[in-house]
Order: C-alpha cells, then sequence, then structure tokens
C-alpha cells in the first residue's frame, strides 16, 4: 500500500496529462486544467520539504556548541526574524509584507537580503578569472579552438571589443611564430621545415587577421552565436530532451521508483 | 626569461582578485564610457515592442533574483520605461519567489516616474507555485490563477484587467530569466497558445535560447549586460547597464590577456621540461 | 564624495564587504552572512507560502468559492497536509501521496512540453533549405553554407552524444564534426559565462561606488 497507491498516483496524473495533450477536450482538458489548479496549491508545499532538518541541524550545533555554532544561531535567529518581520507586517500593519510601503520589503529584502545574495554571486566573477588563468589551456586542436571562439565572443560582445581585439589577435600569431621558430631551431630536417612553415604562416596571418577582426569581429561573434553555436546547442538539447522525456516516462510507467525513498 | 615567463604562470589568486577588483572599480570611477551598436536581436525586440498600439497589454516574468540582478533589472527597467512611454499596459507576475520582489519595486518605481496609476496601467499579479501548470492555466483564464492581484483586489475591481482573460489578450509576453523558466514559457505559452514571446535573459543561458530565436519560438532576445544597455540606449537612458558595460569591455581584455598569460607559462614549462 | 548617511545602506554595505572578505580566507564575518542569507531564505519561502499560496488558493477559495468549486478544494489540501506529514516521521510515508502526484504531474508535463514545446519545432527548424537565393551570387553562397552549417552541425552533435553505438568508422567520422561544433558552442558559453560573472560583481562595486560611498 505505501508503494502502490503512490506508483498509482503518479501513473494516473502522468497518463492524463499526456492523453490531454492529443484530445484536448472534455473530460481531459478540463481534469488537466483542475490538476494543474491543485499542483498550484500542492507545489507551494514542497519550498518548505527540508525546513526541518536545516533548522534541526543548526539547532544541535548549538546546542553542542559544535564548530561553527556561532553561524548556526545567526541561521536561526535570521529565520525567526524574518518570519516575524513578514508575517508581523500583516498582522500589525494590515497589509501585505511585499506592499510597496512595507518595511519588510524596503528594509529587510533591500538592505538585507539582496546584498547578501547579490554579493554571494558576484564572487563567482573572481573565481571564473582565477580559473580562466589557472586551467584553460590551448593543449590540442579542440581547446584552442573553444580558447579562440570564447575570445571572439567575449570582445566581439563588448563595446570597443573590436578595437582591442585585433592587437591581441596579433600579438598571440606573434608568440606562435616565435614558439615555432624556437622548436624548430632544435630540431633538423623535414621537421625543422614545417617547424619554420608554422611560423612563416603565423607571420603572414598577423596582416589578414588583424584586417578582418578590426572590421568584422562584431558579425563574426554574431555569426558564432546564430550559426555554429546555435546548431551544437540545438543538437545536445535535442538529446537532453529525448533523455528527459525517457526519463519522464520510466517515472510514469513506475519503472524508477527513486522519488518514493 | 624562462623564470620570468614560468612565474607569469603562477601569480598568485589573491592578485588576479585585486586586478579585476580595481579593474571594475576604477572603469566606473572614471566613468569611462564606450559606444556599441545595439545587436540585432536586441533591436527586433524594441521594434517589436515598438510597434505595439497604445493600450496593448505586456506580461513581464520576473524569473530571476538578487544573483542576476545587475543583469536584468536594469533590463527590466529599460523595457518599462518603453512600455510606459508608448502608453502600453503592464501586468507582472514571477515564478522566482526570492527575486520577485525585484520586479515589483522595479515597476513601481517607474510607473511613479511616468505617473502611471496602479489598476489602470499596470497591475502586478505576484507569484503561484506550479510553473507549468501556471502557464498552462493562464492560457485558459488568468482568473483562474490569480483571482486576485498581491494585495487581494478582485482582478475585475481594476479597470485594465476587466477585458483580459488569457493569452489573447497580451500582446507580448517578455520573460526575464535567470534559469529554465524562460524553456518552460516558449513551452508551453508558446507552443500550445501561440503567445509572441521576448526572452531577456542572463548571459549564462543566453547560448541556450538562440535555437528558439533561430525557430521563431521566441520573437526577440536580450541576453546579459550587453542586451541590458544596448535596451538602455534604444530607449534613449543610459544607466547602469550602460555604465557597466566599460568594466565589462576593461574585464574580458583582461581575463582573455590571463588565460594568454597562463597558457605562455604552461608552454614555457612544457619546452623547459 | 556624496557619502550616504542611511543606516540600511551602510548595514547592505557591511554584509557586501563581509561576503567578499571570503577572497581573502574563510572568516566569521562571511560565515554569519551566508548563514543569515540561508536562514532568512528559509522564512523567506513561509512567508511566500501564506501570502501567494494558502491564502489565495486555499483560505479564500474556501471562503469566497461555492458549490463543487468549494469542496473540491479538500482534494488539494489534503495532499497538501500530507506534504506537510514529512516533518513527522511516524507518518512520514504519506507524504509520498502528494509528492507522488507532483512527481507525476511534472512528468506528465515534461514530457508534454519537451515534445510539443522543443522537439517537434526544433527539429522542423532543423528542415533548412540547402540552397538560399539571394540578392546577389556572394549572398547566395553565404546563406546556403550557413544552412548547410546548421544542419551538419545539429546532426553531428546529436550524433556525438548518441552512445549506444560504438563510435568507429562513418560514425566516428560525424561525432568527429560534431564536437568541433560543440567546443564552438562551449567556447561561446564560456564567453557569456564569463560576461555574467563580470557583470554580478560590476553590480555590487557599483553598489559600494555609488548608493554607498556616492563617489559616483
Amino acid at each position: 500500500m505505501k508503494r502502490e497507491i503512490p506508483l498509482f498516483i503518479t501513473f494516473i496524473t502522468g497518463v492524463l496529462l499526456v492523453i490531454a495533450l492529443f484530445v484536448p477536450h472534455k473530460p481531459f482538458g478540463q481534469l488537466q486544467q483542475t490538476f494543474n489548479d491543485w499542483l498550484i496549491i500542492v507545489g507551494g508545499f514542497t519550498m518548505i520539504l527540508g525546513l526541518d532538518s536545516l533548522l534541526l541541524h543548526n539547532w544541535e550545533k548549538i546546542k553542542r556548541k559544535k564548530e561553527g555554532w556561532i553561524s548556526s544561531a545567526f541561521l536561526i535567529a535570521s529565520f525567526f526574524i524574518t518570519l516575524f518581520w513578514g508575517f508581523g507586517e500583516g498582522a500589525i500593519a494590515h497589509r501585505s509584507p511585499f506592499d510597496p510601503s512595507a518595511t519588510f520589503l524596503r528594509y529587510f529584502y533591500t538592505y538585507v537580503f539582496v546584498p547578501l545574495q547579490a554579493t554571494m554571486f558576484s564572487l563567482l566573477a573572481f573565481f571564473i578569472a582565477s580559473a580562466a588563468y589557472r586551467a584553460f589551456r590551448a593543449k590540442d586542436g579542440n581547446s584552442t579552438l573553444l580558447l579562440s571562439a570564447a575570445a571572439l565572443v567575449m570582445l566581439g560582445r563588448v563595446p570597443a571589443g573590436q578595437e582591442v581585439a585585433p592587437w591581441i589577435f596579433a600579438f598571440v600569431l606573434l608568440l606562435l611564430a616565435y614558439y615555432f621558430f624556437k622548436e624548430g631551431s632544435k630540431t633538423t630536417g623535414t621537421q625543422k621545415t614545417l617547424y619554420l612553415i608554422g611560423a612563416l604562416v603565423s607571420i603572414l596571418l598577423i596582416y589578414p587577421v588583424f584586417y578582418i577582426l578590426l572590421h568584422y569581429l562584431n558579425g563574426i561573434a554574431d555569426w558564432i552565436m546564430n550559426i555554429p553555436q546555435m546548431a551544437a546547442k540545438r543538437g545536445i538539447w535535442i538529446g537532453i530532451s529525448l533523455g528527459g522525456i525517457a526519463m519522464s516516462l520510466r517515472i510514469i510507467l513506475g519503472v524508477e521508483k527513486t522519488y518514493l525513498q | 626569461m624562462r623564470d620570468f615567463l614560468r612565474k607569469a604562470g603562477n601569480i598568485d589568486r589573491r592578485v588576479i582578485y585585486l586586478i579585476i577588483f580595481l579593474a571594475v572599480a576604477l572603469t566606473i570611477l572614471f566613468k569611462i564610457r564606450f559606444k556599441s551598436t545595439p545587436l540585432p536581436e536586441v533591436k527586433r525586440s524594441y521594434e517589436i515592442i515598438n510597434s505595439l498600439p497604445a493600450g496593448s497589454v505586456v506580461m513581464f516574468s520576473i524569473d530571476y533574483d538578487a544573483s542576476s540582478m545587475p543583469e536584468l533589472d536594469p533590463m527590466l527597467r529599460a523595457m518599462l520605461r518603453h512600455c510606459f512611454e508608448k502608453n502600453l499596459k503592464v501586468i507582472m507576475l514571477g515564478h522566482w519567489p526570492l527575486g520577485l520582489p525585484l520586479g515589483q519595486i522595479a515597476l513601481e518605481d517607474v510607473a511613479r516616474q511616468y505617473h502611471k496609476k496602479y489598476g489602470v496601467d499596470y497591475v502586478f499579479l505576484g507569484y503561484r507555485p506550479g510553473l507549468q501548470a501556471v502557464m498552462l492555466n493562464l492560457g485558459k483564464e488568468i482568473r483562474s490563477v490569480f483571482s486576485t492581484d498581491y494585495r487581494g483586489t478582485p482582478l475585475d475591481s481594476l479597470p485594465m484587467m476587466r477585458g483580459v482573460h488569457n493569452y489573447n489578450d497580451i500582446a507580448i509576453l517578455v520573460g526575464l530569466e535567470a534559469g529554465s523558466v524562460g524553456d518552460m514559457w516558449v513551452q508551453f505559452a508558446n507552443a500550445r497558445f501561440n503567445q509572441k514571446i521576448i526572452l531577456g535573459s542572463t548571459a549564462v543561458i543566453t547560448p541556450d535560447l538562440y535555437p528558439y530565436l533561430q525557430a521563431g519560438q521566441i520573437v526577440g532576445l536580450i541576453g546579459g549586460l550587453r542586451g541590458a544597455s544596448d535596451y538602455e540606449e534604444l530607449v534613449n537612458h543610459p544607466a547602469i547597464a550602460s555604465a557597466g558595460m566599460a568594466s565589462q569591455t576593461v574585464v574580458h581584455v583582461l581575463i582573455i590577456l590571463l588565460i594568454l598569460l597562463g597558457n605562455i607559462g604552461y608552454f614555457a614549462t612544457r619546452r623547459g621540461k | 564624495m556624496n557619502i550616504s548617511f542611511n543606516p540600511w545602506v551602510w548595514v547592505a554595505a557591511f554584509l557586501t564587504l563581509s561576503m567578499m572578505s571570503f577572497l581573502y580566507k574563510d572568516n566569521i564575518f562571511y560565515k554569519i552572512g551566508e548563514h543569515i542569507y540561508v536562514g532568512s531564505s528559509a522564512a523567506f519561502m513561509l512567508i511566500y507560502l501564506w501570502y501567494f499560496d494558502v491564502k489565495p488558493k486555499l483560505v479564500d477559495g474556501f471562503m469566497y468559492n461555492t458549490g463543487i468549486n468549494k469542496w473540491i478544494l479538500i482534494i488539494p489540501a489534503l495532499l497538501s497536509l500530507f506534504m506537510l506529514m514529512r516533518f513527522i516521521r511516524p507518518v512520514a510515508w504519506i507524504s509520498r501521496w502528494a509528492i507522488a502526484f507532483t512527481v507525476g504531474m511534472g512528468s506528465g508535463l515534461g514530457i508534454t512540453g519537451l515534445l510539443q514545446g522543443f522537439l517537434v519545432p526544433q527539429i522542423k527548424a532543423t528542415f533548412l533549405p540547402l540552397y538560399v537565393h539571394g540578392s546577389n551570387t556572394l549572398m547566395s553562397i553565404y546563406l546556403s553554407l550557413n544552412n548547410i552549417l546548421m544542419v551538419i552541425g545539429t546532426l553531428s552533435a546529436i550524433v556525438y552524444f548518441y552512445f549506444s553505438k560504438e563510435h568507429t568508422g562513418p560514425v566516428k567520422k560525424i561525432s568527429q564534426v560534431g564536437i568541433t561544433f560543440i567546443m564552438v558552442a562551449f567556447g561561446a558559453s564560456f564567453g557569456y559565462t564569463v560576461m555574467a560573472r563580470i557583470s554580478l560583481l560590476i553590480g555590487r562595486v557599483y553598489f559600494l561606488l555609488h548608493n554607498w560611498l556616492g563617489l559616483v
């Protein structure tokens, strides 16, 4: 009973929605609307799942004075202050805490909640810069392609990028020529010739690359986004969607039951 | 020389943090500005809203929170300006509870600047859980999901809502997206009810939305701070997004130089080995 | 310099700097800020649940609806109650009924949304003419090439992620083409991600320099 009924509920609701897509008339269309309405009500309660463990875990830390208990005390305190402030606004001032004149929105939300959340995520700017510096290496053809696409998009999507990009790419080609030349000087025979050709090609490419980027970088970035990038993303998302549909079918048919644990 | 190159590939992370912080702070402090021409997809979004007759209803969905506020808040404000300037009616709702008040604050703020009246020119519906279920039922009747606005006022008591029942009465839906809610708007409001959609998105998810643009499932796409700054320029009101674009340029160049430096260090070390 | 005298702006600035202090090293100010954020988010959800769900949909529904529309609300009310049973261990199993309902709905909506709203229109949009007549020969070549690239890129990216068949022979060749397109897409995504992250920092720095210190 503890497993069969939930599996049955999942099956019925899932199948009904699929039928309603193809037969949107009575009774399926109407049932779908009713079920949607119920989901709107029940769905809200999923937001608070895990609340008990969050509070209990932190309460335990405070009680046992475990490491970090001060932060836990702040967590519990901020939980109750927010709760009382929000509901208090309704009970005492008789207005929704989300009213533009509500102190909850004007002070707590604007000056406590928003700065905390916004700053926490702004730290990612530093991490991505550091990670790019540390991990982004042009080791082979694919990673060089990735790196070049990234650089073209990063510069092609910002103002003045078109003026800066030619110099950066020209410098890279110059470095490449130097690298080939140095490597070539350590080898002999065909390999040496190949390295020297590489160095020569790099130098010869400097002017055309400089010219093209100076005049067309923004267009190139547009093209990357709209053609090859778009095509690959479409392919990836078609694959993900097929996976999503298969997973949903497994759930509806009761093959996948992990959500009942 | 080689030693120097090796060191170049091994700068302490805190030095990098400081460089990035200073680059952003100094460009803002010295009010450096660069001009750019709006991206085609942003211009198209602007033109679509611009072509709507006065009195048309535009629905905004706030699907982001403070974690992506710097990108989407200026976008929202610029678009609201455009709507109010064109005397369009605005309905606002959202699917990200933690961020929905940001939309409301911006709406009240811009409406005040244009002397717009609540209930007549704009309405804030608020939030309902259920995502796709909300989107589907809005297609039948808005009142089945929101019988009242956020204050508890019945929708029929609000003059501008009297003739607005479902997507048929909404000219454009503008989804401001930091996650996957935009996909759902496309999959449910557009695919089932043919609702015209413009998506404004954080730069992280913008590349994923291009397939929708190419397929015509969305009519416009405004991506990231660049998109926001383009829209600010289009409505002739450069604000925080436009001010931030110079920092964006400087830091992008810096990051590319850092990647280059990292690679020089890497190849110098590899050659050494 | 036009420094703010609003104490709330100072609170926001202090919290902003506390969170940023993590960049130097993990410390008590960051930890406290982080915990305040988590605690208040949880409470925020509860407030939302009441004001935007339980009150308008259930309480007002029971008060103002009539007839069947009123009594049918007993079902979602019960399911919501079952969801809360998760907090009471001996009867926690009953919450599975409510979870089963939300999972069933999610799966059903997932299938229909992806099928109708993604797969069909996206596949349809890939059926592109491989020759496009432009205003001149160069334009015709450019537009046709774009369409060809879009078709090849989409198909080869799908093949790259097709793991049910070993990647040898022609499949390997196609998937190699796929990886080329995917690398360009990942590069573009990386570029855009950098853009997004920097924007977030710009927002906070602007707050410190403008709203707090009044320097700009």
